[in-house]
């Protein structure tokens, strides 16, 4: 009963701190959800594998995102304190903005979780409700739409995905299951009927990239990051797109006990490279660093699902990236908060100078502009090289080189940006008199640039043995 | 008939009959393929049916219909004949498609007519640039995938409560919320007019 009473917990928390409307309490209620989180995340750990509260497992690959998750909980919440600090809105917008993280968070963990699909599609409808109230924060226009857009194309997505999880059901019920458990779904995979298996993976395939931002529902995730605040853009782009991520997973691991393996692959490396040449062709014309962000991420997700598709080492490296990803993504947002505050703007050709004005910050863009573009010492460097691997191993030449050639303008073009945020000597469009950084602000950021480094070239043990156990099922 | 109709009708008030007929078809529906569950389940799959879909959301749409004036909604970007032709097109794709996929598991007639209305719900949105028709061909898609979830999920009862949950968190709750706030901030609900994210 672990994860019920976690869950209970958080809406309990997030009910209260929505009650009390009080900014301390805020802080303190948050402090004390943030130790649950952390709690439920070792406890998954020390009983991994175990099944809790009925339609909860402790699996691996829930278990790693569950940890991704936690740290960056921790950071969120920090930077969500500093820019709720600073836009000074009403104690009853910041009390919603607490409430609704955290059951954002919550909803997450169940997902992470969740071992039967319909619980797991139910978790992926609360995070889109959670995700709007948190967009729409700003209460300006921009946030209205990208709210609007964002539940919108969402609804849509979680409904197609729900049409496949019935598609499912139909084989499932013509092999003798009564429920969609994930464990009982892969045992029986073999008897199913193929056409109906291939149609549920595309329907939830298509639903599930809105929240993974992946082609064909990709532009929901950019529009959310460029009205959402940073803190929130942070987990739209890593913890949320995890979870579309994981779910598409799940119902991979399905498909790969059957022949339509093959078939999905071929699904999964065609939206990969729509999706990174998407990016590319976005981002030479982008002037906004946020959608920059937003594209980079699409590029990403790209990778990731070559790295599925391509299988083999193909499997670690996907699993790898996503969470090294993560981290650099989730730095990268935090920092254009800081950006905001110095030049009042998002806007690219508004920036100019920031070595001078803030060197600490120029240090951790420039870092963190190696880690999302894969130059060494970054992990990401590693991952993408594995995925090179096992393209390369699959034959699937042509693919590898335009995805390569993809990259190098996306490398160019995040380049040209950031040469024109740290040394552009024109005159930028204001600069805030009374902008002064926290030195201590940047420090989550090296510590997650840190952890990108130790994660690839050394990592503990229990990491790489939860990555090999996660791919497990699919080798 | 609810499907091609919707595709003739200008009216707002219209277009939330026809939901309401839906809702009230699919209570009727729901009740004769699911009476063998147990008693309590059955009850409140119809409660919601009845509720949700034939009096709540009906009444929520009107509000909505109420504080944004609308009355008339002639913005669709296709002439009506198209629209009739596609959503005709829409009912054969249904049932060619559950022919093909026969099963015996599945219920023919609602797969198909589920089907139709899922293509329907996609082509409303697509046709129209208004806010409110887009939520009005989400609810199709809703009462297709509700009709889907009796047509193959009937005898896994937690698809069908999903289905539900699919209604009352996303339509009710979110949908209509936003609606009201995109007309304050917009002046109109004209999907043009929220185009300041763009590249």
């Amino acid at each position: 009963m672990v994860v019920s009473t976690y869950l209970i917990t958080a809406v309990a928390i997030s009910g209260l701190i929505f009650f009390l409307s009080n900014r301390v309490a805020n802080q303190i209620l948050g402090g004390v959800f943030l130790i649950i989180q952390i709690g439920i995340t070792v406890y998954a750990l020390q009983h991994r594998g175990s099944t809790d509260s009925l339609y909860f497992t402790f699996d691996s690959l829930g278990i790693l995102l569950a940890i991704v998750l936690s740290i960056l909980s921790i950071t969120t919440f920090y930077h969500s304190y500093l820019y709720l600090k600073r836009h000074a809105g009403s104690v009853r917008n910041d009390s919603i903005y607490y409430g609704a993280l955290i059951l954002l968070i919550a909803s997450m963990t169940g997902a992470y979780f969740a071992n039967h699909v319909g619980v797991l599609w139910f978790w992926f409808e609360a995070t889109t409700l959670c995700v709007s109230v948190l967009i729409y924060h700003e209460r300006t226009a921009i946030a209205i739409e990208a709210a609007w857009k964002y539940i919108f194309i969402c609804s849509i997505g979680i409904s197609f995905a729900f049409m496949g999880i019935l598609f499912l059901s139909v084989v499932a019920y013509a092999g003798g299951l009564t429920e969609l458990g994930l464990n009982e779904l892969m045992a029986t995979a073999k008897g199913m009927n193929i056409t109906w298996l291939k149609i549920a993976f595309i329907l939830v395939f298509t639903g599930f990239s809105a929240k993974w931002g992946l082609f064909p529902l990709h532009t929901v995730c950019v529009d959310a990051h460029t009205g959402a605040p940073p803190p929130i853009s942070a987990f739209i782009s890593t913890t949320l797109m995890n979870v579309g991520f994981l779910g598409v997973f799940r119902i991979y691991t399905i498909v790969a006990q059957t022949e339509a393996l093959a078939w999905a692959n071929r699904v999964l490396m065609i939206c990969g490279i729509i999706s990174i040449t998407l990016s590319a062709m976005q981002l030479l014309r982008v002037t906004h660093f946020k959608r920059m962000f937003a594209f980079s991420s699409l590029e990403q997700m790209g990778i990731v699902a070559l790295a599925l598709s391509a299988g083999g080492i193909g499997y670690y490296a996907a699993i790898l990236h996503i969470i090294l990803h993560s981290f650099a993504k989730a730095g990268l947002f935090y920092h254009i908060g800081q950006v905001d505050r110095i030049y009042h703007s998002y806007w690219i050709k508004d920036t100019g100078g920031y070595m001078k004005i803030n060197p600490l910050g120029a240090i951790v863009v420039l870092l963190i502009f190696m880690m999302v573009t894969a130059i060494p010492p970054s992990g990401l460097f590693v991952s993408e090289l594995m995925v090179f691997q096992a393209l390369f191993a699959g034959s699937h030449y042509l693919v590898a080189a335009l995805a390569l050639l993809l990259l190098s303008v996306i490398i160019f073009v995040f380049g040209r940006n950031f040469t024109q945020l740290l040394y552009s000597e024109g005159t930028p469009h204001q600069v805030a008199e009374n902008a002064r950084i926290n030195k201590m602000e940047t420090f989550s950021q090296f510590i997650l640039i840190a952890l990108i480094i130790y994660l690839a070239f050394d990592p503990p043990s229990f990491f790489t043995e939860l990555i090999n156990s996660a791919v497990a099922v699919l080798i | 008939m609810t499907l091609i109709y919707l595709a003739l009708t200008e009216r707002v008030n219209r277009f939330v009959t026809l939901l309401i007929i839906q809702g009230v078809l699919l209570f009727g529906i729901a009740y004769f393929q699911l009476k063998h569950i147990e008693f309590a389940n059955l009850l409140f799959i119809l409660l919601e049916t009845l509720i949700v879909k034939s009096i709540a959301t009906p009444l929520f749409l009107y509000y909505v219909r109420r504080r944004n004036n609308l009355y008339r909604l002639s913005e669709s970007n296709v002439p009506t004949f198209v629209s009739i032709l596609v959503i005709s097109a829409a009912l054969v794709f249904g049932f060619v498609l559950s022919l093909f996929l026969q099963d015996l598991h599945i219920k023919t007639m609602f797969f198909a007519v589920a089907i139709s209305a899922v293509v329907t719900g996609v082509y409303f949105i697509i046709s129209h640039r208004n806010v409110f028709t887009h939520l009005i061909g989400y609810l199709v898609i809703e009462n297709g995938i509700f009709l889907m979830s009796l047509a193959v999920g009937a005898e896994m009862t937690m698809l069908v409560h999903n289905a539900i949950l699919l209604d009352i968190f996303i339509s009710v709750l979110a949908l209509g919320i936003f609606i009201n706030r995109v007309g304050d901030t917009f002046q109109n609900i004209d999907v043009d007019s929220m185009s300041q994210l763009k590249d």
